[in-house]
């Protein structure tokens, strides 16, 4: 059997590592295994009862009110997706191409795109509670003072509007972060492929889709992928501007909130399931896990080495 | 085929000035080479004809019409990039499609275009590659390929061989020469190195720190140097310049000797510059007496067919000087330089302008 010896070289690399994956252990690892051992047992409170198999799946999947729950949440999540796909992602992308091609004022909005990335989630929320205030909102507020005071209307209270406020929110906060790993990508694109390009086509849509869009592959990757996981465990924002509840009746309820109330409950209705609630963690962990992994492998595949 | 003439043109990059009004004809089916040294603005003005970066001031005429201000699709222009540029996600064939069909050519027309330059360049087996796939002469050939489907009026090609090896730059070298004879088409050839504007150039444009310095025949440039910049730049080794005084016949340099080379130019103050390239140049073991310049050997490079002596004046200019392969000086040892009859060039002193005698 070889001799493991400590060089000074592997104390080093040891002392490194091991704080960090102690840690990781510990307040990642450990909590994810205990979620998946305690959806498969019955909870009374905080007091472990049977080992009840499946059972806890199957309610949250099958038995009602738990069934339409999950299913409004799991539509909800979707729409943020696709939603944030295109206001985050694709505007990012613009973004980040206007200010590759260093159009008027590049260097100043560079900073500008990023700075709302770097606000706490808690302030970003409030503010914009405070923007779709119905009586002083600053959204009202402009659309009264500019004549059209027929579309001012109570953003966050009603059902058709409220999903697309946080969206819109969410994607006014965090549209700065694939701005900024697009344009990284742009930036890699060498500068003589660009010339090459300019002396074929002076087409802007021709060099977007045929040239950049495919060479920032990677940073598609990245962003599409972190979106993704992003927009399903999708939380702070609506906790703090809808409520655990998804108010108004559940038109802004995601899986995140879903699943929080359903396992630690909620003022209104006090009641707390760790079983349901871990099962619920277990199936949007595993939905995000193969998901994520698919969509990733299949990005991996488009992208070229520069 | 394109005729361009470019009047008085400056580049400047917000105060930097880095092109110093530009002059320059060239004509229908030549070949013309810029070279100079790194930072000589070479690169920039292919650049302006390109229409990649924006004339500060002067004009551009391509065929007679104005180009100031024309996008560079709309020139006319190919342009080979010194990283070649090919587009990475593209296999060869796209990459030589993808500006033929945005000139609108029909299908057809396109792939005849492609089979004809995969042809010319024997990129045919390689067409279904990735550029990744290929070697550094097989990408070369495919940016040349690109170039030649859009049948241009005018080639730009910028330092197109640096990146490749020893062996494969005189290859593509010949390549670029053979396409230029078989084409008829216009080719402005952007490199730093001298012996590929002198093998290749109908004309040679010497540039120097935003200037044209001589335009002129290899022969001519070689032969009749404007000015001690040129003489120096073309021809390897480089020629030698010597700071010497004149007295009737004799151009002596201090501590040196003297030298009697032949009719000599009038200069007021009696200082010259005398330029010699190596093998205009003897050597020999010093012995008393002897006409020339005293100098010691610093080094023999031994080449084969023939030697260059290196070897230091007594006022330490370093001279190189070409001899047969079987001279064998030690290091050190004293010797005579002199120079052969019809052999020298003559420079102002102030100014390094070329003076006749």
């Amino acid at each position: 059997m070889p001799k493991l010896r400590m060089t000074g070289r592997g104390l080093w690399i040891t002392l490194l590592i091991v704080p960090p994956m102690a840690f990781v252990a510990l307040f990642i690892v450990y909590p994810i295994l205990l979620a998946f051992a305690y959806a498969f047992f019955d909870w009374q409170g905080l007091r472990r009862g049977d080992f009840v198999w499946l059972e806890n799946f199957h309610t949250v999947l099958f038995v009602e009110p738990y069934r339409s729950w999950t299913l409004n949440a799991f539509k909800n999540n979707v729409i943020v997706f696709f939603a944030l796909m295109v206001l985050q992602n694709g505007l990012g992308f613009l973004l980040a191409y206007a200010l590759w091609r260093e159009m008027p004022g590049a260097r100043f909005h560079r900073i500008a795109v990023f700075l709302p990335v770097v606000l706490s989630t808690i302030i970003v929320a409030y503010l914009f509670k405070l923007f779709y205030h119905p009586l002083f909102g600053v959204i009202n507020i402009s659309l009264r003072s500019i004549g059209m005071g027929w579309l001012a209307q109570p953003w966050l209270g009603q059902g058709n509007t409220a999903l697309w406020g946080l969206i819109a929110a969410q994607a006014w906060h965090m549209v700065g972060f694939p701005t900024l790993v697009f344009l990284a990508g742009m930036q890699r694109i060498p500068g003589e492929i660009l010339d090459a390009v300019r002396m074929e086509t002076e087409s802007e849509w021709v060099k977007i889709t045929k040239i950049v869009w495919p060479l920032v592959a990677p940073s598609a990757t990245i962003v599409f992928t972190l979106l993704f996981v992003g927009a399903f465990n999708w939380f702070e924002l609506p906790y703090i501007m809808a409520g655990l509840d998804g108010s108004p009746f559940g038109s802004t309820d995601v899986l995140g909130l879903y699943f929080y109330r359903t396992a630690f409950g909620n003022v209104s209705a006090g009641q707390q399931d760790f079983g349901l609630g871990s099962a619920l963690a277990v199936l949007i962990f595993i939905f995000i896990a193969i998901f994520a992994t698919t969509l990733t492998i299949r990005l991996r595949r488009r992208e070229i080495q520069l | 085929m394109a005729q361009l003439s470019l009047r008085n043109i400056r580049k400047s990059f917000k105060s930097v000035q880095v092109l110093h009004g530009i002059d320059l004809d060239i004509n229908e089916r030549e070949f013309v080479v810029f070279v100079g040294p790194s930072g000589c603005g070479k690169s920039t003005l292919l650049r302006l004809i390109a229409g990649l970066d924006p004339i500060t001031e002067g004009e551009f005429h391509l065929n007679g019409r104005l180009m100031n201000g024309v996008a560079p699709s709309r020139r006319g222009i190919a342009m080979v990039f010194q990283s070649y540029a090919l587009y990475p996600h593209m296999d060869v064939y796209e990459n030589m499609a993808f500006g033929a069909r945005l000139m609108g050519l029909t299908p057809q027309e396109v792939e005849a275009r492609i089979a004809e330059a995969a042809r010319m360049l024997q990129l045919t087996p390689l067409l279904k590659r990735r550029p990744r796939e290929l070697s550094g002469g097989q990408r070369q050939r495919v940016a040349i390929g690109r170039a030649l489907v859009r049948k241009p009026d005018l080639f730009l090609l910028d330092e197109p061989l640096s990146n490749l090896d020893a062996a494969l730059r005189s290859e593509v070298r010949l390549e670029i020469a053979r396409l230029h004879q078989q084409l008829g088409a216009t080719m402005i050839y952007v490199t730093h190195d001298q012996v590929e504007a002198m093998t290749l150039a109908d004309r040679i444009v010497v540039m120097n720190q935003g200037r044209i310095e001589q335009v002129g025949s290899p022969r001519e440039l070689y032969e009749r140097p404007a000015n001690t910049f040129v003489a120096t730049f073309i021809g390897s080794p480089r020629m030698t310049l010597i700071p010497v005084t004149h007295a009737g016949e004799q151009l002596t340099l201090e501590g040196a000797g003297s030298v009697a080379p032949g009719q000599l130019p009038a200069s007021p103050d009696g200082r010259l510059t005398l330029g010699v390239r190596p093998d205009a140049l003897a050597i020999t073991r010093a012995t008393d007496g002897d006409e020339g310049f005293a100098a010691s050997v610093i080094y023999t490079e031994y080449l084969g067919d023939n030697a260059y002596v290196y070897a230091r004046l007594g006022d330490g200019t370093q001279v190189s000087v070409r001899t047969g392969p079987d001279v064998q000086f030690a290091a050190d040892e004293a010797v005579t330089v002199s120079v052969r009859p019809g052999g020298a060039h003559f420079f102002s002193a102030e100014d390094g302008k070329r003076l006749v005698a």
